[in-house]
């Protein structure tokens, strides 16, 4: 749980709920756009972890 | 001459009344402001959005609670340096779970840990997100939402 991918995506999880939440009024909606937010951040994190590798320090 | 007299009257009436009406209101909304800093959501429970509130209640406190099991450091008000400050402000964006952290002993960090920086970002985090939630819950108050 405490490796970096698991916290990473707990982190994007917590994120998209109170975005999620904050921004859509109908609960279906907050599930939709909050997956869609996880989806994205996670996707994102893995994408830029990737490219990163490419320019070690 | 009498007759617009009265009206005088009660136009100040009036006038006093839309400002007493005006002051409570203002001080109903900084009331719901304060309840959403303290307690992440109660500014929406109060307000009669209880699932918004009841989802930010949890999901904050879980968030911080998480950032304090990663060992995650509660940052001081150092007006010295202006990072640790901006911090320290934005942990306290938690309101009372943030002081009750503090004077349980909890959130003092481990540099070492290898979690550090990761619970530093979730107490850091759920700190700005609950200041979000207020200003949600502000612009409902003002009904804009």
């Amino acid at each position: 749980m405490t490796s970096h991918v698991g916290l990473m995506i707990l982190f994007a999880w917590f994120v998209s709920v109170v975005f999620a939440t904050l921004m859509r009024d109908d609960p279906k909606q907050q599930l939709r756009f909050g997956a869609q937010l996880l989806a994205a951040f996670v996707v994102g994190g893995i994408a830029l972890g990737w490219i990163l590798y490419f320019f070690p320090l | 001459m009498r007759g617009g007299a009265s009206r005088g009257y009660a136009t100040l009436r009036r006038m006093r009344a839309t400002t007493a009406e005006r002051e409570q209101s203002a001080i109903h909304t900084y009331l719901i402001c304060l309840a959403a800093w303290a307690i992440p959501g109660a500014g929406h429970l109060l307000l009669g959005r209880i699932q918004k509130g009841v989802t930010f209640l949890v999901a904050l406190t879980l968030m911080f609670l998480c950032g304090l099991w990663l060992e995650g450091r509660l940052f001081p008000l150092e007006i010295g340096q202006p990072l640790v400050l901006l911090a320290a402000l934005a942990d306290m964006g938690i309101g009372v779970l943030f002081f009750v952290a503090r004077a349980a002993g909890s959130g003092v960090g481990r540099v070492v840990a290898l979690t550090y920086e990761y619970g530093n970002a979730f107490l850091i985090v759920a700190g700005l997100l609950n200041m979000l939630v207020v200003l949600d819950a502000f612009d409902i108050t003002q009904g804009r939402k």
